[in-house]
């Protein structure tokens, strides 16, 4: 199942692909192109990736998601290329019988993708100029906590 | 033996290249990454939190690269706060 996309993320085709008519609950994180970071005006971000590594991850933690909470559906994909303000770059969505596993599943895949998910930003600003930001090392599976 | 190395995220900015090829004679990613260091010292201050990835898994310097594999160098990632 493909989790990276190059065109703009459909919110409503993984609403579509994730109905359950046992879930009572939906959460959706939707990560978005912010205007200010550090007190610079960002103008975009350009997300590139390692694409089959994060295919890969992105897929791992979906299971795992799933595996650790009493949810029913957990999907994720990520947006790659040059993004404008306010395009999402990532949405999770979590399907659940109740409210309280949903929020804490989708907390928990959001936080593990930005650990390690082979994906980097490269922020652009109005006077031109742009950067990496900085990120979190990828670990060995035998050095990840459990 | 001759390996490919792939360089991705700030990698590419410091190498100037999205990959380079490279001759290693014992194998090891302790060795690809030693020869790099020498040939391009500039990707020195990066190497502690770099990691590296033969076929989409993570390895350790230990690992035997094989003949003809790409060797990606995965800087840290997904840049951004909470």
């Amino acid at each position: 199942m493909k989790h990276l996309r190059s065109e703009p993320l459909d919110l409503a085709a993984l609403l579509d692909e994730t109905g359950n008519p046992a879930s009572g609950a939906l959460v959706v994180f939707g990560g978005t192109v912010r205007n200010e970071n550090q007190g610079r005006t960002v103008s975009g971000i350009d997300y590139t990736a390692h694409a089959s590594l994060a295919e890969k991850t992105l897929a791992e933690i979906e299971q795992d998601t799933l595996r650790r909470f009493d949810i029913q559906q957990c999907r994720i994909v990520h947006r790659t290329g040059d993004l404008s303000l306010q395009e999402f770059s990532v949405l999770v969505v979590v399907r659940a019988a109740h409210r309280a596993e949903a929020f804490d599943a989708a907390r928990h895949a959001i936080d593990t993708l930005k650990q390690r998910t082979p994906i980097w930003k490269q922020e652009r600003y109005i006077d031109g100029d742009s950067r990496y930001l900085e990120g979190v090392p990828i670990l060995n599976p035998q050095q990840r906590p459990e | 033996m001759h390996i490919t190395v792939e360089f991705y995220g700030v990698l590419r900015q410091v190498m100037g290249v999205q990959s380079v090829g490279l001759e290693l004679f014992n194998n090891t990613v302790h060795e690809a990454l030693e020869r790099l260091c020498q040939q391009q010292p500039q990707l020195s201050i990066h190497l502690p939190r770099i990691a590296c990835a033969v076929d989409d898994e993570i390895v350790s310097h230990e690992y035997l690269v094989p003949d003809g594999a790409t060797l990606a160098l995965i800087p840290p990632v997904s840049g951004g706060d909470t």
